[in-house]
């Protein structure tokens, strides 16, 4: 899929002014000290996986594993969009 | 001087009225099922639900079917009526009544946000925290007066704290005070979006807790000054020896690892009461039973008590967590066990936490001489209150002294706040609280302090733009479609609490919601406790931002819509 795109849906999702699809290193940790995201930050990633790519994911746990940076996102809208 | 308790109403999905709850907490019978009256299609998370239709709450409050009441309301009167029958309470004309509620008449908001131009008039009219206070005060009134404090889930406990403060002033003799709160698709899908609610029964301090179940209800309670009651003849539950509220400054929906805003209002009750921590029997914790709540609220019981912690125990697991009616019902629940001598059981408890003091898990009987209620709130607002079973002394003055205005910054256009916020704190900010931000800090370095002692804020809509946003989203998309970020962000108390995460501010914090009177009814209370010598400072906030849509239904209504950034430093 295409990361540059789904980086600048995470930048329109979080809001994150003065960060541009560039900043964002495509194996790089977004939560924790990369981006500086937190807890809220994965929830909107929830919602983004639902609205945009009609992805439910099950609980915390599993999100903790897919939102580990844009290349395991990628990777798993890949292999689960229904949309 | 003393304050007694001499009435108390509830309701909750143990039923209406004392009788019921007191019978279901000592069968340990939870309230706790499937909702059947909140329209929801997720019908997998259980609801603490008041099992009548708002047309059954009517028909038995006396009123038509077509009377226009949001459900908040509705339940607030039921309970309201019961506590000042309770006290035998009749002319409440020098008695203040203070209600805490957060969701208002956002029920009937929800309802008709789809065909919102056609309802523009029962919309602006029945929505805000402070209209659905005068639909319940219309209806009993008149009072000798009507506020409206809206600190998300610990505002019905701060409602009786003021009342309290009221008291000890001298303002009254007798007032009633406590909060009320429906169950709403805006918040309960909001709760969803948060990945907090359950879709088992809740189980507060056990091991495999995975959230809360929502409930609704009100509770109010009649405090007397002791003189008065006993002038009278008046039955007395108990008294009030203390309390505390405090700020824990962290985030707008977690509370921090250590529970400092949980801990240091518990502490404050204790203090203020001059009682040891050994001699609490009986602890009814906050216990939402989401993981972090309840691991962070032991851990500041821990700080506070040792080890071995007195007795305690969530009444959530029979109620579910009635929000902004929360405080108050915990309240009168510890009343009716103060009064008939048990401790009620934390249900549903299936494996306890490691390494801890098990909470009780089984009806207790027991004396109870010192119960302490704790309530917290989203943007970490955090209160606490000691009760008593004999005599408890506080302090009073003569009315409230002058308080100098040490600073006053009122903006009515916007300024650069770069200086003051990080892109990454502004972005979950709207225009109107970036501008907030700016009015707090250049009032608090024009009047040279640094940390304010309260953080007391105004608002009459709250955050109109994330409500708004959200309704929209509720409408337009559906039920699975809110933003956790809006919604957590949504709450009345966001700007106070925002500004206290900002400053570190860990003292009182509180927001009042009562219309046009809001601003007034803040400095009341800032001035009220700096006369008492509760606090020495306070920065008072008045909040309320621009939002199109509403701006347009106010028009359509041809009500006056006074959007107000301001920012005022009081000080001794």
């Amino acid at each position: 899929m295409d990361k540059t795109l789904l980086k600048q849906q995470i930048i329109e999702a979080l809001n994150l002014e003065d960060i541009t699809p560039a900043d964002i290193q495509d194996d790089a940790p977004l939560f924790g000290e990369g981006l500086g995201l937190d807890s809220i930050d994965a929830l909107e990633l929830f919602v983004l996986l639902d609205k945009q790519y009609g992805i439910k994911l099950q609980n915390k746990e599993e999100g903790k594993q897919v939102f580990r940076s844009v290349d395991t996102m990628a990777e798993y809208i890949d292999a689960h969009r229904t949309k | 001087m003393r304050i007694a308790i001499t009435g108390i109403g509830i309701v909750s999905a143990l039923g209406i009225g004392k009788e019921a709850t007191l019978d279901a907490l000592l069968r340990e019978q939870s309230g706790i099922a499937a909702p059947v009256i909140l329209a929801t299609k997720h019908r997998e998370c259980p609801v603490g639900e008041v099992r009548l239709s708002d047309d059954d709450l009517k028909e038995r409050l006396g009123l038509t079917k077509d009377a226009l009441l949001p459900r908040t309301s509705l339940l607030g009167l039921a309970a309201a009526r019961e506590a000042l029958a309770d006290a035998k309470v009749s002319d409440t004309q020098a008695v203040p009544f203070i209600n805490g509620t957060t969701v208002g008449g956002m029920d009937m908001t929800e309802q008709r946000w789809r065909e919102r131009e056609m309802y523009a008039e029962t919309i602006v009219t029945h929505h805000t925290a402070g209209a659905s206070t005068e639909a319940i005060a219309g209806q009993i009134g008149p009072f000798a007066l009507q506020q409206t404090i809206s600190t998300a889930c610990s505002s019905a406990l701060n409602a009786v704290m003021t009342g309290c403060n009221m008291l000890r002033i001298g303002r009254c003799t007798q007032v009633l005070a406590g909060g009320a709160e429906s169950l709403s698709l805006f918040h309960f899908n909001g709760f969803r979006a948060l990945q907090i609610l359950s879709d088992d029964v809740c189980r507060p301090f056990a091991a495999t807790r995975k959230g809360l179940n929502l409930g609704e209800g009100a509770a109010y309670v009649v405090l007397e000054s002791e003189e008065s009651a006993v002038s009278r003849g008046a039955t007395i539950y108990g008294y009030i020896a203390g309390y505390g509220n405090a700020c824990d400054a962290y985030h707008q929906t977690a509370s921090s690892d250590n529970g400092e805003g949980a801990f240091r209002a518990m502490q404050q009750a204790l203090l203020m009461a001059h009682v040891q921590p050994s001699a609490v029997d009986y602890i009814n914790a906050h216990g939402t039973a989401t993981p972090n709540n309840d691991s962070t609220e032991y851990a500041a019981m821990e700080r506070l008590f040792g080890k071995q912690l007195p007795a305690y125990s969530s009444t959530k697991a029979f109620t579910g967590h009635a929000t902004s009616a929360a405080g108050s019902i915990e309240l009168v629940i510890s009343l009716l066990a103060m009064q008939h001598g048990f401790v009620p059981a934390s249900m549903h408890i299936d494996a306890p936490m490691p390494d801890t003091t098990n909470p009780v898990q089984h009806t207790l009987r027991k004396d109870l001489r010192f119960v302490l209620c704790n309530s917290f709130g989203f943007g970490g607002n955090d209160s606490s209150m000691l009760l008593s079973k004999s005599a408890a002394e506080l302090s009073r003055t003569d009315g409230v002294k002058p308080v100098p205005t040490l600073a006053d910054v009122c903006l009515s256009e916007a300024v650069d706040y770069k200086q003051y916020i990080s892109p990454m704190q502004a972005r979950r900010l709207t225009p109107a609280l970036r501008q907030l931000v700016v009015a707090a800090r250049q009032a608090l370095e024009q009047a040279h302090i640094e940390m304010p002692d309260a953080i007391i804020t105004a608002t009459d809509l709250g955050c109109i733009c994330y409500s708004v946003g959200l309704l929209n989203q509720l409408t337009d998309e559906g039920e699975d479609s809110l933003s956790p970020t809006l919604f957590m962000q949504s709450t009345h108390n966001t700007p106070s609490s925002l500004i206290a995460i900002l400053l570190h501010a860990h003292g009182y914090n509180c927001t009042y919601s009562h219309g046009a009177q809001s601003y007034d009814q803040a400095m009341d209370d800032a001035r009220r406790q700096i006369s008492l010598g509760l606090i020495g400072t306070a920065l008072v906030l008045a909040f309320d931002e621009e939002d199109v849509t509403w701006q347009a239904l106010m028009q359509q209504a041809g009500k006056q819509y006074a959007p107000i950034i301001r920012a005022t430093v009081l000080g001794a």
